[in-house]
């Protein structure tokens, strides 16, 4: 396997890819990355407005999927197809986080704590992403995204990102990786 | 085991039409058309000076219903809020049809701006129409109301400027046009400063985004809370509970 530095790029963008394939190694993996994915972009889009939300499900847990379909058409016509599509984004890179979380857990159960140490930078990212999706919402107006700079975009974008670095940084979980420059 | 360690085909399709099914879901759902339910315009519209017993004044807002209804609704708005306008559109008609012009229900329509630069430029508007025919043809401002939410455009808030109420204003049957912009030339300070009780009204209810409503009793003094565009079925569970409460 080539190491991303070699070719001048980052170690963390070089294990991406393996990163990113990682809930296609197994059956499993795959169903938990969808359901995890599925879940995240409900409680992403849920948290837009989570006023309305807790009141609605407060009343019917089986408006849940009304809840989900009213936020995603207003967050589409809030903030367009840029922060709808950055949303999921977010919850697909959540779900392969979520099969990461899984396999670096068993790792750390037989070797030691550690490793699971190495999740927590990650999770702590999704969080950010989270806040960017949403979570201002409940610190104050609905509006408040839109005062925050391309709507808030920007600031989902931020988590996002992180999100990726934190994922190329753990690469294939199955594997330790080796920075070749560190170790020469 | 080696099936453990492989990314194979199947599971590399299945992959790729589960994200497939995430984006074209969400685009449909996001992109949806209103289930619109028609205009609202109520059967009686009426003034008040008065200030509720909730501590909301009247004195210049649109009330819709009897006079003498035992539940008042409070309906924070914004015209900029798709939120909004998803309620207007969808929801108003049947809690009006079953619930104000029965004389069960007092509807007060309340501005609450907070989504974008014109909110409060369209809650003036709003206001100065209001003033303009509550007296002789007060069904005039709920279809001027109806036709601003309708201009809502699938996406965004760019669409609310002067050129755009000056339009709608001019457009609908019995609003004159004149008489609103010598209102909003003369009385937009005054409006903007009337506002604001009404507005700590909501943030006191810890309403916190639109649109939002408060429910209450006037003979009971009690009151319940709903915010967002809820189904019609929520807002008759919760006129029903505040009614006999």
């Amino acid at each position: 396997m080539t190491d991303g530095r070699s070719l001048g790029r980052p170690a963390w963008l070089g294990r991406l890819p393996a990163a990113l394939a990682h809930p296609l190694t197994s059956d499993r993996r795959l169903v938990v990355a969808g359901g995890a994915t599925a879940l995240t972009y409900a409680a992403l889009i849920l948290s837009t407005f989570p006023e309305f939300s807790v009141q609605l499900l407060a009343r019917n847990p089986g408006d849940l999927l009304y809840g989900v379909a009213t936020l995603t058409r207003e967050t589409y016509r809030s903030v367009g197809w840029i922060g709808l599509g950055l949303i999921v984004a977010y919850a697909l890179l959540a779900g392969v986080a979520a099969t990461h979380a899984v396999t670096l857990s068993r790792r750390a159960r037989r070797r030691n704590a550690s490793t699971l140490l190495g999740v927590l930078p990650g999770f702590l990212a999704a969080g950010c992403a989270g806040c960017g999706a949403g979570v201002l919402g409940a610190l104050g107006f609905v509006g408040a995204m839109a005062t925050l700079p391309f709507d808030g975009n920007l600031l989902r974008l931020v988590g996002l990102s992180l999100l990726v670095f934190f994922l190329g940084r753990t690469g294939d979980p199955r594997t330790c990786a080796i920075d070749r420059a560190e170790s020469s | 085991m080696g099936d453990e360690r492989s990314i194979s085909r199947r599971r590399a399709i299945a992959g790729g039409v589960g994200v497939v099914a995430l984006g074209g879901s969400v685009a449909y759902l996001a992109t949806r058309s209103d289930s619109d339910a028609g205009v609202y315009v109520p059967e009686r519209s009426h003034t008040s000076q008065e200030t509720t017993g909730f501590g909301v004044e009247l004195a210049g807002r649109p009330i819709a219903g009897d006079p003498d209804a035992p539940v008042d609704l409070y309906y924070w708005t914004d015209y900029l809020c798709p939120f909004c306008a998803q309620f207007d559109q969808e929801t108003l008609p049947a809690v009006g049809r079953n619930h104000v012009d029965t004389g069960e229900v007092r509807l007060v329509a309340l501005s609450y701006p907070n989504i974008g630069e014109y909110s409060m430029p369209a809650a003036v508007w709003s206001r100065c129409v209001w003033s303009q025919v509550a007296a002789d043809d007060p069904a005039a401002f709920w279809r001027w109301h109806a036709s601003v939410f309708e201009a809502q455009p699938e996406s965004g808030t760019d669409w609310a400027d002067e050129e755009t109420f000056t339009r709608i204003t001019e457009e609908t049957e019995g609003v004159p046009l004149g008489a609103v912009d010598d209102c909003r030339t003369s009385r937009t300070e005054e409006i903007r400063e009337s506002m604001d009780p009404n507005v700590a009204v909501a943030q006191s209810s810890r309403i916190r985004g639109t649109p939002g409503f408060v429910l209450y009793n006037r003979e009971t003094d009690t009151a319940g809370k709903l915010v967002g565009a809820h189904p019609y079925e929520n807002f008759a569970d919760a006129i029903e509970q505040v009614l006999n409460a």
